[in-house]
């Protein structure tokens, strides 16, 4: 009586957050592709979508896409061969355990008829064969410690559930003969931690053998052209599909950044962590805020998170989309003017014009806030009273860069320099010229050296250094110079 | 037997990725042999201008690689070549900076000490294999075919440290290419910037620069742009794709990277250099190539 009440309550706790996550799906969304939606909309379009799956074409790329992702899980055994034998492990005798032991009145009575053995030793090489995974799991993350697999308590609390569910069996098993009282113990055990499993099941990692096998599916089928709503509703899914399982972070271009910063959120992995709870609540802290724009900003877009997402998420797409919320929030970001903004230039077509300005101008208005325009000066004496010893120190510090005071003003590096060649009327354009912000710098001008225009424009293409006849490392300086610019506004 | 590392950096394997299965095929062709490290992460580049330690420790964790397999890297993109450069020139000059890095490569059980030599493929090509050896493998030498060389600044300058090659009358590039047959064109820009460290920062101002130089070539009368760097091919190929229809460009310059030159003057199929993976078309190429008169 208990049990059954138990078993009802359980199904209906986990149908509910079945129902509530599936729902998420098509009430949240996340970065630009779900602007101007609702979710009638996404829920029509998902109809639409699947409604055209059924062709010969789409059916076997899923088909195939069943096979060789969800079943046999290549992705994972290209990437990590202990790390596949662990879930193959796990996935096929647990798989097994559902369906022969868990559900058995339903799939196994019906076909083998009072089919019943005391020590059944199926069950128990299953179970063995799942404790045998789990041990490789706890071993990689404790042991081995895989570089950058940080284990979450949700981490944690999915292999101490299976822990319980399959040492409890299996003591279940072996008690079973022995002692009847101690076996009704343990039996209760085993009824709880797995109901328990089952009713939070979607509220945990394990809802992943839900959502992965839908990703996977998912992406087999769509690409960037396929209908924004769609891929609104698949991004937020893919939320659900990802099983922190660190290959990202494991494979990410920056990941030295991210050990030498400190700031989490510039691995992926982390990242799709943080946005879990971010989809729901988009009321953040500053300071968490700026974390997620410098990490989700810090990323060349080389494309290796989505090759190796065993779960097929397509992290270039979310990483673009969720980019272009993130940065046009409250907070500037300063990594927008460094070659990480390639990819966004790159694609700016595919984004509103006027929206693409906006984090732009904010950073920039930022930057050169301080600085007086050459023309705007001519009239008026520069003070030297605002004169910054801490600028010179810090150039004349590292090597290269204190050769800002050989410069005799010869102008050289602002003849040739492509910018100032590009601008009828440079200074209004740029504020100074190369020459000028190298002699701000001798004169310690901090707020005209850091925030002129120019400095914000400059190429790198290094045509002022190499032409210098005083050998000042001009671009080395700009460099430098925004560096300490960058600190200055953090 | 030639061997180095190769690099690719983070553009290439994402976006142009014929540059790096064009320098494969020639590469083994011309009897170089290439060794991957799936453990190379992204240069450095883009962190030069707002922090310098971790733009070195990026570099430099990529060279201790490379030296912990004793080999030399052999670097596709002319900006990762420039960032590697520069950061081995910084730690080299100031010890403080190189106990630093070393502290933080100890954790990985790796150690920068400069022994990994740093080349750039163009000069791997010119210097080690040499335009003797290169002129016996072409085949299928161009004719009347006039090539814009394009040599990318941060390979060129700063010359003190990249030493790539003359930093103001260079003609490594040019070199190269005429022993294709091509011919390579004189035209005023040719050393300037092509723009693409300022896009997504000043798109208008990337796309001026692009824009001048392509217009140089066409009235230099050059029929493509040859670069040796994916940030350069992704300009002039890409970027000068938006630009016909934002700018209504009256031209089109293609552009290619070297190895699709080279590969084609030594018969190799244009689908072994990913002819076809380029935004503007340079299947055209192939019908420079000198017909052999049958009698």
């Amino acid at each position: 009586m208990v049990y059954k009440f138990m078993v009802y309550i359980a199904l209906l706790v986990f149908g509910i957050g079945l129902t509530y996550n599936l729902s998420n799906w098509f009430r949240f969304s996340i970065g630009i592709n779900g602007e101007g939606t609702t979710p009638w909309t996404r829920v029509r379009a998902a109809f639409k979508g699947i409604g055209g799956l059924f062709t010969k074409e789409q059916l076997s790329v899923m088909g195939n896409a069943f096979v060789q992702q969800i079943l046999l899980q290549k992705h994972i055994r290209e990437q990590d061969r202990l790390r596949w034998i662990m879930h193959m492990l796990i996935f096929t005798a647990f798989t097994f355990l559902l369906i022969f032991h868990a559900l058995d009145k339903i799939i196994v009575t019906p076909l083998f008829n009072r089919f019943y053995l005391v020590m059944n030793p199926w069950l128990i090489t299953a179970g063995l064969i799942v404790l045998a995974g789990l041990s490789i799991a706890l071993w990689r993350r404790y042991i081995l410690k895989v570089p950058r697999l940080k284990t979450s308590g949700m981490d944690l609390y999915t292999i101490i559930i299976l822990f319980v569910i399959i040492l409890s069996g299996l003591f279940m098993e072996i008690t079973k003969l022995s002692s009847y009282d101690y076996y009704q113990k343990i039996w209760w055990v085993h009824i709880i931690a797995c109901l328990f499993g089952l009713a939070y099941l979607p509220f945990s990692k394990m809802f992943h053998m839900i959502t992965t096998p839908l990703s996977l599916l998912a992406n087999a089928v769509m690409d960037e052209n396929s209908d924004p709503a769609n891929i609104a509703t698949r991004q937020v899914m893919e939320l659900d599909a990802c099983t922190h399982c660190n290959t990202c972070s494991r494979h990410c271009s920056v990941g030295v950044a991210r050990d030498n910063l400190g700031n989490d959120n510039i691995l992926p992995s982390e990242r799709m962590k943080f946005l879990k709870e971010y989809v729901a609540d988009k009321n953040i802290s500053t300071r968490k805020l700026r974390g997620i724009q410098q990490g989700i900003t810090l990323c060349t877009n080389c494309d290796r998170c989505t090759v190796v997402c065993p779960a097929g998420i397509n992290l270039r797409e979310l990483w673009f989309s969720v980019r272009e919320e993130m940065i046009r929030r409250e907070q500037p970001v300063d990594l927008m003017m460094t070659p990480f903004s390639y990819f966004r230039g790159l694609n700016h077509q595919r984004i509103d014009q006027e929206q693409y300005d906006v984090p732009l101008a904010s950073i920039k208005n930022v930057l050169t806030a301080d600085c007086t325009s050459a023309p705007e000066l001519a009239d008026t004496p520069i003070v030297l009273a605002q004169e910054d010893d801490a600028l010179t120190k810090a150039l004349a510090h590292s090597g290269r860069t204190e050769s800002f005071a050989y410069c005799f003003s010869c102008e050289n590096c602002s003849t040739v320099c492509p910018v100032v060649v590009n601008y009828a009327d440079s200074q209004q354009n740029l504020d100074l010229l190369p020459h000028q912000i190298i002699r701000s710098v001798a004169l310690g001008l901090k707020d005209l050296a850091t925030g002129s225009r120019m400095l914000w424009n400059c190429l790198t293409c290094y045509q002022c250094q190499e032409h210098c006849p005083q050998g000042v490392k001009v671009t080395d300086i700009f460099n430098k110079l925004k560096t300490v610019s960058v600190e200055d506004h953090k | 037997m030639m061997k180095y590392t190769l690099f690719v950096g983070c553009n290439i394997p994402a976006r142009v990725q014929q540059y790096e299965l064009a320098a494969r095929s020639v590469a083994a062709e011309l009897g170089i042999e290439l060794v991957d490290n799936p453990e190379f992460k992204c240069c450095g580049y883009p962190m030069q201008t707002s922090d310098n330690k971790t733009f070195l420790l990026m570099a430099a964790r990529n060279l201790a690689l490379a030296e912990k397999e004793g080999l030399d890297l052999m670097v596709l993109c002319k900006c990762c070549f420039g960032s590697l450069k520069k950061a081995a020139h910084q730690i080299q000059l100031d010890s403080r900076l190189r106990d630093e890095v070393n502290t933080f490569l100890a954790d990985e059980g790796l150690k920068y000490s400069g022994t990994a030599e740093i080349k750039h493929f163009l000069s791997v090509l010119y210097h080690d294999v040499g335009l003797k050896d290169i002129k016996e493998k072409i085949i299928d030498p161009f004719t009347d075919l006039k090539i814009a060389t394009h040599y990318g600044c941060h390979a060129l300058r700063p010359s003190d440290v990249t030493r790539f090659d003359d930093p103001v009358r260079p003609t490594l590039f040019d070199e190269l290419v005429k022993v294709t047959g091509a011919k390579s064109v004189d035209w005023p820009l040719q050393l300037e910037c092509c723009g693409a460290p300022l896009m997504g920062v000043n798109d208008s101002l990337s796309m001026d620069l692009a824009e001048k130089k392509l217009a140089d070539c066409n009235r230099a009368g050059a029929d493509y742009v040859c670069v040796g760097c994916p940030y350069c091919q992704m300009q002039f190929d890409r970027v000068q794709q938006m630009m016909v229809s934002e700018r209504e460009l009256s031209y089109k310059i293609p552009s290619f990277v070297y190895p699709q030159l080279l590969g084609l003057a030594m018969g190799i199929p244009g689908r072994s250099l990913g002819l076809e993976m380029n935004m503007l078309d340079i299947t055209t190429l192939e019908s420079f190539i000198e017909k052999e008169t049958e009698n």
